[in-house]
This record gives C-alpha cells, sequence and structure tokens, in this order.
C-alpha cells in the first residue's frame, strides 16, 4: 500500500495527457448544454424521439439540486468541466507491460489474472486482444440469439429495436427521479441491452466484463434488461480488476423489468480506483439501480460486492408490483483509507404476498466512512408482504465510521416486517485464537472478514466469487497494525 | 407562522439576559420555519398545518394562573392515587408557588431562577436551538416552568411529580420550561402527567421542554403520561445531560392527542453514564404520535438501552425515530434498541427509521425493528379454550405492551401508568 501514492501521481498525470490528445480524436468539447447533447445524439446516429427524450431530461435537470442527504462529504463537481463524451484513450495507454506501474501488476498477481488478460486490463491494448474480445462476444451473441435473446450495446438496441427500447427505457427510472439519474438520462453514451423472450432461460450468465474494457465506455453507461414472461437471467456487472482508467464521476443507471413468472439475477462487483490513502483521487460513483417486478410471482435478485471507488451513492431496488412477487439484496460493502459509501436498497411493497429479503455487510478500515441506508415501504394493499432485513457492520480500527440509517414505513396491518442491526469488531480473541495456530494477521483478519460475509457470497456465481474472495482481501491490506 | 408568533408581554422583559435569549429563540426559529417532510428529523411527522392555526397565547398575568381558571380544573382528578410531592401546573402555568417538598428539593417558579441568576448554568444549555425548531420557539416564550434542584446526596422519600391539567375553551398555545438539577450522588423519581377537562375535542397546543441535568452517581427515573384531549397538540422535548456514574431512566406512555411528539435527547457527558429510554405508545382515531430519540455516546465506557413499544388501530400514525450516536474513541460503549409495533387496522401506519452512527470499533451496538399484527394463532388458541374474540384480542396487546410496563420497578407506578 505505501506505492499506493506514485500511482495517484502518475495516473494524474496521464489524465490531463489523456484527454489532451483525445480532443483531437473522439471527444466532444468540455462542458454541458443542448448542443453538446444534440453532438452525442448525432455521434450515436440516434432517432429524434431519443434526442427529444434527452433534451427533456437535460431541461429538467437544470433545475435540479444535487442531493446533500447522503452521509458523504466530497468536493463540489463542476458539471461544466467534465467531458460528456470520451473515446478510447489508445494514445495515452502504456505501450508494455514495463511501463504500467508495478504495484498495479502486484495487485493483478495477486487477483490471479493470467498474463494477457493483465494486458488487457492495464490498458495496454493490443489490438487483437479487442478484437478477441469483441469476436468473443459476437459469437456468443449468434448463439444467444437462436433462443431470441437480445444481448447488445444499448446504441445498437436503439438501431435495431427501437420499439422495445422505446416502451421500456425510462420507464423504471424516469428522467425525473433524481439528480444523477437526470443527468444520466440527458448524456448516457452507452450501456447494454438485455430481451429475454417469454419462456427462455438465459444458458449462461450474461456480462458487461469484456465489454466495457474493450470498448472503454464512459461515466455514463445506461443498463436495460427485460425479463419477459416466465424467463431467467444471470447478469453479471463490473469489472473485477482495478480500471487503470479513472474517471472522474460516474453516473450510471440500470433498469430492469420483470414480467409474469420471469426472474432476474444480477450481480455486480465493483471495484472503481479508490484514490489513495490520503483521499487524493478516486472515482464518485453514483449510480440508479432499480428493478420493476411487474407481473405475478415475478423476482429479483441483487447482489453487490463494493470494495471500489472513492464516493459510492447506490441504492439498488426492487419494486414489488405483482402479487407474489419477490425481491432480494444481498451486498458486501468495503471501505478503506478515505473511502465513504452510502449505500442500501429499497423495498416497495405494491402487490400481495410481496417478499423482501435484505443482508447488508459493511466492513469499515482505516479513516473510511460508510452508511447503510436502506427503505421498506409497504402499501395498504400488500397484504401478507414480509420483509427481513439483516445489516451489519464490522469495524476495523477506531478511526473509522459506521452508520445505519434505515426507513421502514408501514400501511399494512397484516405486513410482517423485521430488522435487526448489530455492529461489532474483529475481537482479539478470534485474532488470538488465530495467530496461536500460526496464522498471520493480515491472514486472520481475511478469514475473519470472508467469514463475516459468507452469506452474500454465497449468492455470487462461481467465478465472481473466488474473485471477490480475493477482492476483499486486497482492499483491506494495510489496515491492520 | 400564523398564530405561533406573536407580540405578547411576557414578565421579566426587563432582563436584559433573558430579553437577549427570547430574541435568540425567536430567531432561530424564524430562521428554520416549521418543520416539513423534507426536514430529516421531522420526516414523518406533519406539523405544517399548525401554521395555519391561530393560537391564542395569553398576556401574562402573573407566575401562577388566575383564579378562574384554576377553579375549573382538578376538582381531585388530578391527584396520584399515590403519595407523592406535586407541583400542579393549569393550562400550562403554575398553580401556585408555594411547594410542599422535603428538606432539600428546592423548587421555584423559572422566572424567579431567572431572576435570582439561578439558572445561568442551565437554562438552554442542554439542546442546540438550531436542531429543534420547538425549542426554540419556547426559548421566545420562556417564562412559565419550574426550576427544581435535589441538593447533594439527597434521596428524597416519595416521588416529584408536575401534574399538568389543561381545559377547553380557547385555542389556547403554551409553552412551558422546567429545568431539574440532580447534584452528586441524588437519586430522585419525577412524575410528568399531562391530562385535561371539560371537552374531549378541545383544541390547545402545549409545547414543553424539560432541560433535565443529572449529576455524578445521581440517579434520575422519571415517569411520563400524556393523554391529552383528543384534538390537542403535544410537542416535549426532554434534553438531558448525564455525567460520570450518573442514571437517567425514562419511561414514557403516549395516548392522547391528535399530534404528539415526545422527544429525548441524551448526552451521556462521561464515563460510566447510562440511559435507559423506554415508551409505549397506544392510539385509534387519526392522531400522530411519534417517539423520537436520540443518544449521544461522546465519552468512553457510556451504555444505553431503549424499549419502545406501539399499539396501532383506527386511521393512526405510530412514529418512532430512533438514533444512537458514538463518537470517535468512546470505546467500550454499549448502544441498544428495540422498537417493536402492532398494527390492529387497516388504515393504520407505522414509521420507523432507528439509526446507528458509530464512530468507534470497540463497542456494543445493535437495534432491531419489527413490526406485524395480532398472531392469528396466538388468537386461535385463546379462542379455542372458550376466550371471546375481543377479549383474546385484548389479551393479547395487553401481554404485548405488558413487557415493557415490567420494566417499571415501582408497583404503584406500574400500576397507575397501566390503568391511566
Amino acid at each position: 500500500m505505501a506505492e499506493k501514492p506514485e500511482i495517484i501521481d502518475e495516473s494524474g498525470d496521464k489524465y490531463k495527457y489523456g484527454f489532451v490528445t483525445n480532443i483531437e480524436s473522439e471527444t466532444v468539447p468540455k462542458g454541458l448544454n443542448e448542443d453538446i447533447i444534440r453532438l452525442i445524439s448525432r455521434k450515436k446516429g440516434e432517432p429524434e424521439w431519443l434526442l427529444e427524450k434527452r433534451l427533456a431530461a437535460y431541461r429538467f435537470w437544470l433545475n435540479m439540486k444535487e442531493p446533500t442527504w447522503a452521509k458523504l462529504s466530497y468536493d463540489k463537481i463542476n458539471y461544466q468541466d467534465l467531458f460528456y463524451y470520451a473515446a478510447p484513450k489508445q494514445k495515452a495507454a502504456p505501450q508494455s507491460l514495463n511501463e504500467v506501474d508495478p504495484a498495479l501488476l502486484d495487485t493483478y498477481n495477486k487477483l490471479g489474472i493470467p498474463l494477457k488478460e493483465q494486458e488487457v486490463l492495464a490498458g495496454v491494448v493490443a489490438v487483437d486482444a479487442v478484437f478477441d474480445s469483441v469476436s468473443v462476444a459476437t459469437t456468443y451473441r449468434a448463439k444467444l440469439a437462436e433462443q431470441g435473446i437480445i444481448f447488445c450495446s444499448i446504441s445498437e438496441a436503439v438501431k435495431n429495436h427501437p420499439d422495445l427500447v422505446q416502451k421500456y427505457l425510462g420507464s423504471v427510472v424516469p428522467y425525473t427521479d433524481n439528480f444523477f439519474a437526470c443527468l444520466n438520462s440527458a448524456v448516457f453514451t452507452d450501456g447494454s441491452f438485455v430481451y429475454i423472450p417469454k419462456g427462455v432461460k438465459c444458458p449462461m450468465e450474461l456480462s458487461t466484463y469484456f465489454r466495457i474494457n474493450a470498448k472503454n465506455t464512459g461515466q455514463f453507461e445506461r443498463t436495460l434488461i427485460v425479463a419477459d414472461e416466465g424467463s431467467y437471467v444471470s447478469y453479471l456487472e463490473g469489472c473485477t480488476a482495478p480500471q487503470r482508467d479513472e474517471n472522474q464521476l460516474h453516473a450510471a443507471i440500470v433498469e430492469i423489468v420483470v414480467l409474469k413468472d420471469a426472474e432476474v439475477k444480477y450481480s455486480t462487483v465493483q471495484n472503481w480506483y479508490p484514490g489513495d490513502k490520503d483521499g487524493k483521487g478516486g472515482v464518485y460513483n453514483f449510480v440508479t439501480k432499480r428493478a420493476a417486478c411487474r407481473g405475478d410471482n415475478a423476482k429479483v435478485s441483487w447482489t453487490q460486492v463494493e470494495t471500489g471507488s472513492a464516493v459510492t451513492w447506490k441504492y439498488p431496488s426492487c419494486i414489488l408490483q405483482g402479487d407474489n412477487s419477490c425481491g432480494e439484496f444481498y451486498s458486501v460493502a468495503i471501505t478503506n483509507n478515505r473511502q465513504q459509501a452510502d449505500t442500501g436498497t429499497k423495498m416497495i411493497h405494491i402487490g400481495k404476498n410481496t417478499r423482501s429479503k435484505i443482508i447488508s455487510k459493511g466492513i469499515s478500515a482505516g479513516f473510511s466512512n460508510q452508511t447503510y441506508r436502506g427503505l421498506v415501504k409497504v402499501a395498504p394493499k400488500a397484504f401478507n408482504a414480509r420483509n427481513y432485513s439483516q445489516c451489519d457492520s464490522l469495524l476495523i480500527g477506531s478511526t473509522c465510521g459506521s452508520h445505519t440509517v434505515p426507513y421502514v414505513e408501514n400501511r399494512c396491518r397484516s405486513a410482517v416486517l423485521e430488522h435487526e442491526a448489530t455492529t461489532s469488531k474483529i475481537s482479539d480473541e478470534q485474532l488470538f485464537y488465530c495467530k496461536q495456530r500460526g496464522i498471520g494477521e493480515e491472514e486472520a483478519v481475511s478469514l475473519i472478514v470472508n467469514g463475516f460475509c459468507k452469506e452474500v457470497m454465497q449468492q455470487l456465481p462461481m467465478e465472481f466469487a473466488i474473485e471477490a474472495a480475493k477482492l476483499i482481501n486486497i482492499s483491506l491490506t494495510g489496515s491492520i497494525g | 407562522m400564523g398564530g405561533l408568533i406573536q407580540d405578547i408581554k411576557l414578565i421579566g422583559a426587563d432582563l436584559p439576559k433573558l430579553e437577549a435569549l427570547r430574541e435568540k429563540g425567536r430567531n432561530s426559529f424564524l430562521n428554520q420555519g416549521l418543520p416539513t417532510a423534507k426536514t430529516e428529523a421531522w420526516k414523518y411527522t406533519r406539523v405544517r398545518e399548525l401554521a395555519g392555526d391561530d393560537f391564542v397565547m395569553e398576556e401574562t398575568c402573573g407566575k401562577v394562573c388566575d383564579k378562574e381558571h384554576s377553579s375549573c380544573c382538578c376538582q381531585g382528578k388530578c391527584a396520584l392515587p399515590f403519595d407523592a410531592y406535586e407541583i400542579h401546573f393549569c393550562n400550562g402555568k403554575l398553580k401556585e408557588d408555594h411547594f410542599h417538598l422535603p428538606e432539600g428539593v428546592q423548587a421555584m417558579p423559572l422566572i424567579d431562577a431567572v431572576t435570582e441568576n439561578e439558572t445561568t448554568a442551565f437554562l438552554n444549555k442542554s439542546f442546540e436551538m438550531q436542531n429543534f425548531p420547538f425549542a426554540a420557539l419556547n426559548t421566545a416564550y420562556l417564562e412559565q416552568g419550574v426550576f427544581l434542584r435535589v441538593a447533594r446526596g439527597v434521596c428524597p422519600d416519595k416521588p416529584l411529580a408536575f401534574i399538568h391539567h389543561s381545559h377547553g375553551g380557547v385555542k389556547r398555545f403554551a409553552n412551558l420550561r422546567n429545568i431539574v438539577v440532580l447534584e452528586t450522588g441524588a437519586q430522585a423519581t419525577l412524575i410528568e402527567a399531562y391530562q385535561y377537562s371539560g371537552e374531549v375535542k378541545s383544541e390547545y397546543f402545549n409545547n414543553i421542554v424539560n432541560e433535565i441535568f443529572i449529576g455524578r452517581q445521581a440517579v434520575l427515573r422519571h415517569y411520563k403520561v400524556q393523554s391529552e384531549a383528543l384534538k390537542a397538540v403535544h410537542i416535549a422535548l426532554n434534553a438531558v445531560k448525564v455525567r460520570e456514574n450518573g442514571l437517567y431512566e425514562s419511561f414514557c406512555r403516549q395516548k392522547g392527542a391528535n399530534l404528539a411528539r415526545q422527544e429525548t435527547h441524551v448526552v451521556l457527558q462521561e464515563s460510566g453514564a447510562e440511559a435507559i429510554v423506554n415508551a409505549v405508545y397506544m392510539m385509534n382515531g387519526w392522531a400522530t404520535l411519534d417517539t423520537t430519540t436520540d443518544i449521544e455516546h461522546p465519552a468512553q465506557n457510556t451504555r444505553s438501552n431503549q424499549l419502545v413499544k406501539g399499539v396501532v388501530g383506527g386511521q393512526a400514525k405510530g412514529v418512532f425515530q430512533g438514533k444512537i450516536h458514538i463518537a470517535p474513541n468512546a470505546v467500550q460503549t454499549e448502544g441498544y434498541q428495540l422498537h417493536k409495533a402492532l398494527l390492529l387496522s387497516d388504515e393504520a401506519e407505522v414509521d420507523v427509521k432507528p439509526e446507528l452512527e458509530i464512530f468507534a470499533d470497540d463497542v456494543k451496538c445493535s437495534h432491531g425493528a419489527t413490526c406485524g399484527e395480532l398472531d392469528a394463532e396466538q388468537l386461535f388458541y385463546l379462542q379455542s379454550r372458550g376466550i371471546g374474540a375481543e377479549e383474546a384480542r385484548q389479551m393479547l396487546i395487553e401481554a404485548f405492551v405488558d413487557e415493557s410496563f415490567q420494566l417499571i420497578k415501582d408497583d404503584n407506578i406500574r400500576h397507575w401508568m397501566k390503568r391511566f
């Protein structure tokens, strides 16, 4: 961890340098106004209705105020000082692994990512590698298309499946929803679109892993997943390695529509650049994620492992409209150094016999601060609604903070709601027990932390779970002693 | 601000310090305005309507209420069913300024205490006005109330009691400020009762602030019953500071008023300080009853425990907001909080926000919140043994809240509070 400041310095320089070269190629000018939005829309060859939507969002955004209710403190963001459309930073990329910071490579080694992949992740973009991953995607796409599954970027979807996009885009998160969602609605650049037709169980896990690395999409992603009646899909999002490419502001939207009897499982491992140990740099992650269970017996499950970002503001939510629909939220959030995370979920029970479950595990270390903020709301007609929430926090060191702010609003007599939260630390006895058996202190901490998070980690797909467990260890390096 | 800010003549206008404080309170309230749904601390309790109401603020006619009013109340109803040193208030004013109190316990009208500079260390010292709009408003009208001091090591043989009585007629707005000081090693029980006479639908607004200072090793057990008229507004703040090894234990039962809020703000200032804040709220009709607690642990080795139970029927709304704040380095602290609510009707509502704010690692903290209806199986069990449906419901409700009442150690007080 001692080398970390160096990473910042170098990448900080690189950041500036990168944009200078990019302006000549694929970047629209700095700042935000209607012309920039028109330019983005034109560059992407969008239809008129989408441009109108963007402009409407922008005009609405102008009158919105940045929310201040979260327990976060960060420098004011100057929205006119950002690039709203940035293409791959090819010229800025290091030419070989020798130019990449050794500390970063060390991290990759710990993660067990093979050399070839390391090159891709570090931004040493071997041209064929990019093509490789694109072709991989296409192979899968053909295979998926056989079953009628659409999996493509949102820009392609706008061109090829305008009816679907027009019907569902913004239907779960309207642009009026919140400040960051509104900004995203005005300037979103790319993201993915998934449509699973009636009765189809998606044969493989869909992932944005390759796509983001290959295309280096910017700060404003937009994901839309539609699961038609009786379908199933498991979707993985995020990168499991530190992004070299640090965005200052990341304001994404994920919308999920789940129709009758369908199920969507959405897993995220978020590891954006967290800034250095003094809190310099790092990503501001303001994400709006929401799923609507529109039909009866619909099910949605969010699983997230949050280890990165300097500031996280994220509340994956479930609107349980259909009778017997079910929402789940499993979260592990780890903050170290000066990281801040204000995260949680919203479960809105509208239909009868709706169920929701919240398991949130927060680990704070160093000087970090973490807040669980959740809402469970039961409408008057949500008979027999059921919620169980559990929020556990683990504090490592006496300089970090851990907060819990659950909101429970019940307007239905037959609803049964339970919420519990605990706060604890790694006890000296636990550490002593491990050390006595020859396990080093750091190893012991990671053992205990992994045990603490087990309930959530079990929800992750296999390959994700292994990487996430390693990621947790890395995030906590240097937090003891 | 409608009828909440008015120019009325108060006693003590010749005391520049008091006038300055009133002015500060008035400005603080005007700056904050009435809380709205966007005010986090008042998210679930709507008070906006108060702005439109025309309240009557009575010009003062002295330290005690006039004879005309005092004749109408009480008639023996106010008396407690057990022995206590009682101080009576009528419509937010002291009924008389001579108190029968044991040795070592001193009481005087607040305004006298201010004049004699007894309150310098205490008045407005237990809370920050910018966080409590109604306490700021209360400060703007500082005049009525009592200053009570229990001297070092004194343990009165009977409870001390503040008995409040309001009666219908005009739509009165009363502000009341009491200061209670327990010196080192003192131990006392304080009872607070709010009731009304006359019309059940009397409209009035009681805005009460109790500032409580508990010295080293001192113990205060504070029991409150709020049974105001059905259209009344009752907003109360208990702002408490506890010093080394002191204990503040409170139990509040709320059942009346159309809009009521009991806010308890405790600062456990020094090591060994402890707070126990329990409450029960039960209501029907259209009432909103709010129980808000905020326990601060700035010091090491402090403890707090809260149990709040609510039973909500009709179209009523129950609100619980609880916060435990543990400062950096306040290690070896414990903070527990549990809220349980029972919904009896389809239109009832319960909103809960239990908050933990923790900045130290070596702490034990937890909170829990549950919400549900009467257990159908338990009802069936009782009914299958020949107990009528309504009686069975009553039994289960009583059993539900009884867990809280059992925490009151004194039998007399427990019975009185249960039956109130």
